[in-house]
């Protein structure tokens, strides 16, 4: 099974991404955000979905979040750094608890901002070296601006 | 000025580290040169068409004499003994191998600098008006506003990949916009209200680049402790929103130009309802906090205009040449603010040698507090300098090249360093600006010219902001050979305007004559009082076209 980081761990991936419409769905997928919100009612339970690049959130602003256990954010290229904005929007505007994980094209090199942004678990589209990845899984150990683990900017902070 | 904590110390340090290790990883294969690109990019590190270039943070441009000597010193073992000051209030290394970069950033550290983003599509050094906290007009001093900005987008996580570069400038005067504020990605305006509350007037969407344009205003004031939410609020519609498709089409200006600035506003306001009064709002205690590092030097009690002063001006020619010319009034009685220009024909516009940055170091050490500034027009700035001691230091400029008595005219030239190192360059710059010296090298004449914004850029991005120049000149590559565009009509000021093409491109050759032909046009068709712009107002392009263009005969 495919590995991946999860909360500071190298773990098995449990859950299947769905990316094609032919996929059969089940209680492990995670679905694209669009056709969620769309088949609500015939969809049954999934594991998460996820959001591309350039979709944003506010399709997600009315739906209940609470019965997702995962929302992904996907990176079509690791420049394309609109993903960081959903990942905070995710936590901190639509308020949701569960994992928020990376997937696509991102590098380890990220990991200190996306961490910052609120994600919490990184699927790499590419073959990365994950021991080596666990290395830059931490942010520097301190920062000016408030972010997802700590609302506060320096100046809240500074004694 | 800002003094690091410890807390600015350990993320310099961490940093240092955290790019040794890329550095590292790169040199032995363990990042692509993909991977590596943004990462180094977001440290200052081109890649030349000779070597490295590493661009270095000099925060809107304030300087210690301690820092410009480690500067000096770096350029000396690192590079080839000299640095290059940009627009931008940077200081750029032509010359150090990569390998070397990490142990440079290691003794900057040292010093309370950094390279953090001065390059990558992410948001650079805040800049200002280089007389700030020193002119009599100023609203307030910007650069605890400055200083609050740099913080805040210092690893900001959320906008290290945003679709293009994001460069914010300040200004604090109704009078002057040194910091050509309207044609960044922001631009603020220090503003205060009929209450007498600080706040900013706040100008998006302009810049310069293959699509130049004056920044529009989207708010007229927005309250001071309210600055770092509403400017994640314009940021993070941008980030989500700009085009990322076309690297010609991603800077904010676009956005703002395709939606409107109504719909733009309208976003960045319902965004901003989630984000103001929170945790970012920025305290009095911090505004309080951060003043306390930009308060007076111990001035002394001085005569303004002392008798040695006007003795001086009025027997010395070269004297009052210089001090008209190069020196400008200071709030403080008996004080005047003085630039060390580095236009001396024969050097590159804005490159000063590790000599010459010791001697500016010691100078500062000396007349103004151990201080300097870097200004947009790549020049030094000794802020604090006593009227008696003027003549004093004249006579040291002098001797260190940097009294050449030109600020302001037409010679003062901005220029990038274009063809001669700049891998992006479709032309070089510095053999333009060198003709253009040697043909205007008679002071009288310079003088009788009067004001002239002259500035060269090498390519398209605009490095020279050859836009609001008066005069523009713009390197091109037709076929292999290296040709020069003049457009005419440019400002950077609070009259800002981006200037006209004039008509097809000139061989590198005859930019001199044709400049020369473009100025006798002026002093021929000028009013008493115009300055060259303003006759360009009056009289429009059209016969300067025809001056340009004419035969000689």
């Amino acid at each position: 099974m495919q590995k991946l980081i999860k909360d500071g761990a190298i773990v098995d991936n449990t859950y299947s991404l769905v990316n094609d419409a032919e996929q059969v769905i089940s209680e492990n997928s995670i679905v694209p955000m669009q056709q969620w919100i769309e088949n609500a009612d015939t969809l049954g339970k999934v594991a998460g979905i996820w959001i591309d690049a350039g979709e944003g959130v506010e399709a997600l602003e009315n739906q209940d979040l609470s019965q997702l256990d995962v929302v992904a954010v996907n990176f079509p290229a690791f420049a394309d750094g609109r993903g960081f904005s959903y990942g905070r929007l995710v936590r901190e505007r639509l308020g949701f608890k569960g994992e928020v994980r990376a997937i696509g094209n991102f590098i380890p090199d990220q990991l200190g901002y996306l961490l910052r942004c609120g994600f919490s678990a990184f699927d790499f589209e590419q073959d990365v070296n994950l021991e080596k990845a666990l290395e830059l899984h931490k942010p520097f150990s301190v920062a000016y601006q408030g972010d997802v683990a700590d609302p506060r900017p320096v100046f809240l902070r500074r004694g | 000025m800002y003094q690091y904590d410890a807390i600015d110390q350990q993320l310099v340090q961490e940093r240092v580290a955290q790019f040794r290790d890329q550095t590292r990883r790169y040199l032995n294969n363990e990042l692509s040169e993909q991977e590596f690109l943004p990462l180094r990019l977001q440290n200052g590190l081109y890649v030349q068409r000779y070597a490295p270039m590493l661009r270095v943070a000099i925060p809107y441009g304030m300087l210690s004499s301690a820092q410009l000597r480690t500067l000096a010193d770096i350029g000396r073992r690192y590079d080839k003994g000299y640095g290059h000051f940009s627009t931008r209030q940077n200081l750029q290394f032509n010359w150090p191998t990569l390998e070397s970069v990490p142990d440079i950033l290691a003794e900057l550290a040292e010093v309370e600098m950094h390279a953090v983003q001065t390059s990558g599509n992410c948001i650079r050094n805040t800049t200002t008006d280089q007389y700030a906290g020193v002119i009599a007009d100023e609203i307030v001093d910007p650069r605890p506003y400055c200083e609050l900005i740099r913080q805040w987008s210092t690893f900001h996580p959320e906008f290290a990949f945003l679709p293009r570069k994001f460069k914010i400038a300040v200004n604090a005067t109704e009078s002057a916009d040194r910091a050509a504020t309207q044609v960044h990605d922001i631009g603020l305006h220090i503003k205060k209200n009929d209450a007498g509350e600080i706040g900013f007037k706040v100008i998006v969407g302009g810049g310069l680049g293959r699509t130049p344009m004056v920044g529009v205003t989207i708010s007229e004031f927005v309250p001071r402790e309210d600055l770092l939410t509403y400017l994640d609020a314009i940021i993070r519609v941008y980030n989500q929103n700009g085009r990322r498709d076309n690297k010609y089409k991603a800077r904010i200006k676009i956005l703002v130009k395709a939606l409107g600035i109504d719909a733009f506003r309208k976003l960045v306001d319902a965004e901003w309802e989630h984000l103001r009064g929170k945790e970012s709002t920025v305290p009095m205690s911090e505004f309080e906090r951060l003043q306390g590092f930009f308060t007076e030097p111990a001035y002394k009690a001085l005569e303004e205009q002392p008798q040695s002063l006007t003795d001086k001006l009025a027997n010395s020619a070269g004297f009052a040449r210089w001090y008209e010319r190069n020196t400008f009034s200071h709030k403080k009685a008996g004080y005047r603010i003085v630039t060390l220009t580095l236009k001396k024909n024969g050097q590159a516009p804005g490159d000063a040698t590790s000599e010459q940055m010791d001697k500016a170091a010691d100078l500062a050490d000396k007349y103004s507090f151990g201080e300097l500034r870097v200004s947009h027009e790549q020049n030094l700035v000794l802020a604090d300098v006593q009227q008696d001691q003027l003549v004093e230091l004249w006579e040291a400029a002098k001797e260190s090249g940097f009294a050449t008595p030109t600020l302001g005219l037409l010679t003062d030239m901005i220029c990038c360093p274009g063809g001669d190192f700049c891998a992006l360059a479709n032309a070089k710059s510095i053999p333009i600006a060198k003709q253009i010296q040697d043909t205007f090298d008679d002071l009288d004449y310079l003088y009788d010219i009067g004001e002239v914004d002259l500035n060269i850029s090498g390519c398209m991005n605009a490095c020279g902001h050859h836009h609001v120049g008066n005069i523009g000149i713009l390197g091109v590559d037709k076929k292999g050979e290296e040709f020069y565009q003049v457009s005419m009509g440019g400002a950077s000021g609070h009259d800002a305007s981006i200037g006209k093409i004039l008509g097809p491109s000139f061989a590198q050759e005859e930019i001199g004559s044709v400049m020369k032909r473009i100025i006798d046009l002026y002093v021929d068709q000028r009013t008493e009082e115009e300055r060259f712009i303003d006759t360009f107002r009056r009289i429009g392009i059209k016969p300067f076209k025809e001056a340009a263009y004419a035969k000689a005969n």
